[in-house]
């Protein structure tokens, strides 16, 4: 920028440095223009937008990178491809429990290693992708202040006679004769306008002609509801801010939601299949589910709530039927019907011990699953337990392992003690489902001793199943109302913006001859129209295309 | 005859009056020359009976629409076929409201090409009635799918006509190097879409003959603990095997033109899910694409481009370029409405996350961040004509990935949309 630029126009008004047309009377500044005919750039209708300063400073100039459009094309094409490259592969986030470092590789070989090492396995999560989004929001905030201010001022205070070549660079302009009285022809095409809806002003044979000027704000309210937006996903980094656990409830049990004061029992859970009648004929016999609730009870604890030693007081306070697509809801606190586990899970065994040399049987005993208590006494002898594995596999090196903390496999070693054997016992695996029994060979295990004793269940009275569990997420997410709230405001703005137009006709009589420019900043299409069809109301008829001045056509 | 059985019939005949009304489209563009009323008469006359068959169509379309509603029990926008059906639905519906602005007869030219592609491409996939899973019970798959849709339906129509000005403005006859680029990118532009013609065609050849052959594949995988599971599975492929999937034996194949054995197996690294057979059908397509455009360009004797060039001769330029831009700006906002806006209200509800970066999540955004870009460019000088119009059809390529690739090419919470 030139810091002598001359920015005083003919017509006597002062402009400040980077205006493109005149303030006042719209004669384009820029050096070379006046010559020119071709249709002039009404962009912010010519004003100096703040960025456009002499000497800028520092400040000036972050001001000025953040005010471009070229750049915030650029952040926005930058974003773009950032987000594409992150669905390439599955995102980390999408599993449970996996290691990352070497899922990748392992699946997706040598690309697989590196998208892993340049972290675009957590594309959305990383520091860099955050960053592009905020320099977003910067430059939404800053291009909508450099641009707004000065074009509010430009239209709060506009010129109703224009210089004449204003007029007629514009994209829709005609020029012709005139009979009559200037100022009567110029009040008669004004009645015309205003029955369009347009706003006129007259000034002896000078006419504004304007409708929608709210349309322009639109773009700003647009981008001001993405910048609430934006706000309220940062805010829900925050702690406090949002909430994310889930909880697995069986059938019957109430459980406390991890971090707060509330309990939730799950009374029902229910699960239903689509039946043959129901299905096309090409999916019949598939299972097809048509229902998953959870008929949830909501508690707070309303005394002894931190005393282990006493079962904590619970208030009902909400009872609903979560299905998928309608949770629970109750103060900003969410529960949504995430998953189920339906499959037969041993919840405890009664097993006896026979001794094979006595034949005599002791017991039975109750053996739970999970958290089970570690001696029984037995007769004469004593069960003493060692070891459990919940879901029982052999590793790589042949090891006993276990693969979940579900019993689905359970196996428990225990240290029988008693009269003939050894002092300090002797160890015996015991597992209590028939299949795994034989699959991974108790009785070998067991050698000797199987010879003499045996741990089995007598009847399938002596076996306790765990009732269906559901699962469910349980989530506060306190900035919720602001995302809705920028969301609804940038819809409104962008609305405002594309379904309405700004348009200005412009017109000047000089010596029985009339100038008319007219301007939008869409649809130049309807712009001419308007234009014939109020001509036409005063008795000229003129084609709309004929009105066209011509797009960059060379 | 039940309500779905009407329907499906409606649904050939809205194909068949979509067919016929390009076909008009086509006598209005190509007849100018040979009638011997005056040129404009003829387009008024031809034009007009073109729009009238295109709206019976659409009417059909509709009829499909709603009865197949009414006897399926739930709007008809759950799966890949009635999205597919729906979308192409929108697009003719973006078409009237366009055209009432506009008035451009050949618009019609190349939107209703388009929307005969789509609906052909809906009924490559299975078609019956699937009732509702738990995921899709909710009103917001009524209201997001249709906004979303809608959306994408008008930036279809901006591609037309984005497509329109270049096939009108590039010059087959200049020999300057941007103009033989441009001439290029044209040219590949048209035979991706005769690709795609070729791969519609090929999967109903093949089915109307009954093609079948299956596969037996062994997939061993080894989890963390070192323990080698191996499963097997069945593979159906209703095209001929170019490539038959990775580590599997031929269960049962018909023969196709003396072939009896499959020619090469699936890489092993193609691991997604159908990923041979997708590979087969691709190789396929792009095969009996490559005769169908040989073939054309015998019959032509030039480019396809060139001769679609001249058809489009006195239209002027600006008016399609701002056609284009107007059909984009008209389905920003409903693009915005329906697969962000509302997609996040419905994920909030089902899904208890308003995003959660899923690949059509994703997808949906970056469709939307390009149109952003697209829009900031129009303001900008020298992004009008020939460069905007690039972006008007690049950008359908995002929203057809959006829409189809998501679902074929990766996996996600969407992935019952798929087939």
């Amino acid at each position: 920028m030139l810091a002598f630029e001359n920015t005083k126009c003919e017509c006597g008004h002062q402009n400040p440095v980077g205006t493109v047309l005149c303030e006042s009377c719209g004669y384009p500044l820029e050096i070379g223009e006046q010559e020119n005919d071709a249709p002039l750039e009404m962009r912010y209708d010519g004003i100096a937008r703040r960025s456009q300063k002499s000497n800028p400073n520092v400040i000036d100039r972050v001001w000025n990178f953040f005010s471009s459009v070229k750049v915030a094309i650029r952040l926005i094409i930058i974003t773009l491809l950032a987000a594409m490259i992150g669905t390439i592969f599955t995102q980390e986030n999408a599993f449970i429990s996996f290691d990352p470092s070497t899922y990748y590789e392992e699946r997706y070989g040598w690309i697989g290693k590196w998208y892993y090492k340049l972290g675009f396995s957590n594309t959305y999560e990383s520091w860099w992708f955050i960053l592009l989004l905020v320099m977003i929001g910067t430059s939404l905030v800053i291009c909508s202040l450099d641009r707004v201010l000065p074009l509010y001022r430009a239209l709060n205070k506009q010129q109703i006679r224009k210089h004449s070549q204003f007029l007629t660079r514009q994209k829709t302009v005609y020029t012709g004769p005139i009979e009559g009285a200037e100022e009567a022809w110029t009040s008669s095409i004004g009645a015309q306008l205003k029955r369009k809806h347009y706003r006129v002003h007259q000034d002896g044979s000078a006419l504004l002609a304007e409708k929608y000027r709210f349309s322009r704000w639109g773009p700003y309210i647009n981008h001001i509801g993405l910048i609430v937006f934006l706000l309220a996903v940062l805010l829900r980094s925050l702690p406090g801010w949002a909430m994310d656990n889930y909880v697995t409830v069986a059938e019957g049990s109430t459980v406390q939601i991890p971090d707060t004061k509330y309990y939730i029992k799950n009374e029902k859970f229910t699960i239903d299949y689509y039946t043959d009648a129901e299905l096309p004929k090409e999916l019949k016999g598939t299972s097809r589910a048509k229902l998953y609730e959870t008929r949830a009870v909501l508690y707070t604890c309303s005394a002894d709530c931190d005393d282990p030693s006493k079962q904590p007081q619970l208030t009902e306070v909400n009872r609903h039927n979560i299905v998928v697509n309608d949770p629970l809801s109750y103060k900003g606190l969410k529960a949504y019907q995430f998953g189920f586990d339906d499959t037969p899970k041993l919840k405890a065994v009664n097993p006896v011990l026979i001794d094979h040399k006595t034949g005599k049987t002791y017991g039975p005993f109750n053996l739970v699953m999970k958290d089970p208590q570690l001696t029984y006494n037995l007769g004469p002898y004593t069960l003493e337990l060692k070891q459990t594995y919940m879901d029982f596999a052999l590793d790589a090196e042949g090891k006993p392992t276990t693969k979940s903390r579900e019993p689905n496999a359970p196996a428990f070693v225990f240290v029988i003690k008693g009269p003939d054997l050894a002092a300090d016992g002797e160890p015996y695996m015991y597992f209590p489902k028939q299949n795994d029994k034989v699959r991974f060979s108790q009785d070998m295990i067991n050698g000797e001793l199987a010879k003499r004793f045996e741990i089995k269940v007598p009847s399938m009275t002596g076996v306790e199943f765990a009732p269906v569990e559901t699962s469910l997420n349980i989530r506060t997410d306190r900035a919720m109302p602001y995302i809705w709230f920028g969301a609804a405001i940038s819809m409104i703005g962008l609305i405002m913006g594309s379904y309405w137009q700004h348009r200005r006709i412009w017109l000047r009589i000089d010596d029985g001859e009339v100038t008319l420019g007219a301007h939008t900043n869409k649809n130049n299409y309807g712009m001419r129209a308007e234009v014939a069809s109020a001509l036409r109301g005063i008795g000229v008829v003129v084609e709309p295309k004929l009105l066209d001045n011509g797009r960059n056509k060379s | 005859m039940s309500l779905l059985d009407f329907s499906s019939d409606a649904f050939i005949v809205a194909f068949f009056l979509y067919c016929f009304g390009f076909m008009f489209y086509g006598i209005t563009a190509l007849g100018r020359k040979w009638s011997d009323r005056s040129p404009e008469e003829h387009v008024r006359r031809w034009g007009r009976i073109a729009y009238f068959v295109s709206l019976l169509g659409f009417a059909a379309h509709l009829t499909f629409f709603f009865t197949r509603w009414a006897g399926g029990g739930h709007i008809p926008t759950s799966n890949m076929y009635e999205f597919m059906t729906f979308l192409a639905m929108a697009i003719m519906f973006a078409f009237i409201i366009v055209n009432a602005i506009y008035r451009k007869p050949l618009l019609g030219l190349f939107t209703l090409p388009l929307v005969v592609i789509i609906v052909a491409f809906a009924a490559v996939f299975p078609q019956e009635v699937q009732p509702l899973i738990p995921a899709l019970q909710s009103i917001w798959l009524k209201v997001h799918v249709t906004t979303a849709a809608t959306g994408e339906a008008f930036f279809a129509v901006g591609f037309a006509a984005g497509l329109m000005y270049l096939l009108r403005t590039v010059d087959f006859k200049q020999t300057s190097e941007k103009a033989k680029r441009e001439q290029r990118w044209v040219e590949f532009t048209l035979y991706v879409i005769i690709i795609i013609i070729a791969f519609i065609s090929s999967v109903f050849a093949f089915r109307g003959a009954g093609y079948e052959a299956s596969f037996t594949q062994e997939n061993v995988t080894i989890d963390e603990k070192g323990i080698e599971n191996s499963t097997t599975e069945t593979v159906e492929y209703s095209l001929p095997p170019i490539f038959k999937p990775y580590n599997s034996q031929v269960v049962a194949m018909d023969t196709f033109l003396g072939m009896k054995e499959p020619l090469f197996e699936t890489p092993h690294w193609m691991k997604g899910v159908n990923a041979a057979r997708k590979l087969n059908t691709i190789t396929w397509s792009i095969i009996n694409g490559s005769i169908l455009y040989a073939l054309i360009r015998l019959a032509l004797r030039k480019r396809v481009g060139a001769a679609i060039h001249p058809l489009l001769g006195d239209i002027d330029a600006d008016d399609i370029d701002e056609i284009s831009y107007r059909a984009i700006a008209i389905g920003y906002p409903v693009f915005m409405l329906g697969a962000l806006i509302f997609a996040m209200i419905w994920a909030y509800i089902a899904w208890s996350r308003f995003w959660g970066w899923d690949p059509k999540e994703v997808w949906a955004l970056i469709t939307w961040l390009y149109y952003t870009a697209y829009l900031h460019f129009r303001l900008s000088r020298g992004w009008h004509g020939a460069k905007s119009a690039w972006l008007a059809v690049i950008g359908f390529v995002v929203v057809m990935f959006t829409l189809i690739g998501v679902n074929l090419v990766l996996v996600g919470l969407h992935s019952y949309a798929g087939v």
